[in-house]
């Protein structure tokens, strides 16, 4: 199933994140995130999409997975934090 | 003696040179072969920039720009959607370890607003920084800036707008919600303002280049020299305007 969601980051930039999941065991197929933000080196963002694939859409493994990334590949946001697109890939489902 | 940097007025270009441009000067610096570079350009035709992390189909109207003859460009860095119009537009590259450059990359927004709130104030304007990326006066918007770092090396730019016009920005821009469009452009109107706006009269390109460079200078202790590109710079420029900027394959990878 496609997905979409805005979502406006307390204090920061606005995420528009567009997934497809899976229904059946909720986990993310594919997902796209656009905005204003920033992100240090900005190519990571095409690895932080890639890497999502398989993350199940549930908070604490979202948060978890996203802060392993950003340590692994030493990526710096500026507008948006592992809280907000966390937040943002949640509010992709009904 | 003051350390000398390059001033740049390539003038007016297109968006696809604009950025082409900014791209070359950063790997020449990254290459040690150019000075820290300050630069001041605008937009012919008209055009719309969007962030690296933006989608074109989510921000632009595409059709409208075709009417209307503006074009369309990613940018290299972050950040929103810019309609660049009545505006100057300037671009610092400069070592990441220059000791003028502070690590914290919000701090380093910080320091070179401050360059161009120095050069607002020779206009007379008083503004502020509003963190991330914007300076305001009265609490609206007439600078967003936009930085990335690459090859050790930052690339800022940003616009400072001499006016604007809200109705023809909004006709190129897509909104979330049509809905709430008319409300959505008087918000704008509310949040955005331009030097006319001001200062009540025109103040010309030029001066407010000239203001700008003045304010550079001022907030880094250095003399800005006029130059000019290098061959190799132009060469590059050529190669990113053809292969990255003005392609599909760049400007709709997201």
């Amino acid at each position: 199933m496609r997905s979409q969601s805005i979502y406006k980051v307390p204090q920061g930039k606005l995420l528009k994140i567009s997934i497809e999941y899976d229904e059946k065991d909720n986990v993310i197929r594919d997902i796209r995130i656009t905005g204003d933000f920033f992100a240090y080196p900005e190519e990571t963002i095409e690895l932080m999409e890639t890497k999502l694939r398989n993350t199940l859409i549930e908070r604490a493994q979202l948060q978890e997975k996203i802060r392993s990334i950003i340590t692994e590949y030493h990526i710096q946001f500026i507008g948006v934090d592992p809280e907000g697109l966390t937040q943002a890939i949640l509010m992709c489902k009904p | 003696m003051k350390e000398q940097w390059r001033l740049l007025q390539t003038g007016f270009n297109t968006a696809f040179s604009n950025m082409a441009v900014d791209r070359a000067i950063l790997v020449e610096n990254s290459e040690g072969k150019v000075p820290p570079t300050v630069r001041f350009y605008g937009w012919i035709p008209p055009a719309i920039s969007i962030g690296y992390f933006q989608s074109v189909a989510e921000e632009i109207d595409v059709n409208a720009c075709e009417k209307l003859g503006v074009d369309y460009v990613r940018r290299i860095t972050g950040g929103g959607a810019v309609f660049h119009d009545k505006e100057l537009t300037y671009s610092i590259v400069i070592p990441e370890a220059h000791p003028a450059i502070p690590k914290n990359i919000l701090k380093s927004y910080g320091r070179i607003c401050n360059a161009l709130l120095q050069g607002l104030a020779k206009l007379g304007i008083k503004g502020t920084y509003a963190p991330i990326n914007d300076i305001l006066v009265d609490g609206k918007k007439i600078s967003g800036n936009a930085q990335t770092r690459k090859a050790n090396t930052v690339l800022q730019h940003g616009t400072i707008l001499l006016d604007v016009d809200v109705d023809t920005m909004f006709s190129l821009l897509k909104v979330p919600n049509e809905k709430i469009k008319d409300k959505l452009i008087q918000d704008v109107k509310q949040r955005v303002t331009s030097i006319q706006h001001i200062l009540g009269k025109k103040i010309g390109f030029k001066d407010v280049a000239e203001a700008i460079k003045l304010g550079f200078e001022e907030e880094f202790d250095v003399e800005l020299i006029q130059g000019v590109l290098t061959k190799e710079e132009k060469t590059l420029a050529t190669q990113f305007e053809k292969e990255c900027f003005s392609t599909t394959h760049w400007n709709h990878r997201r």
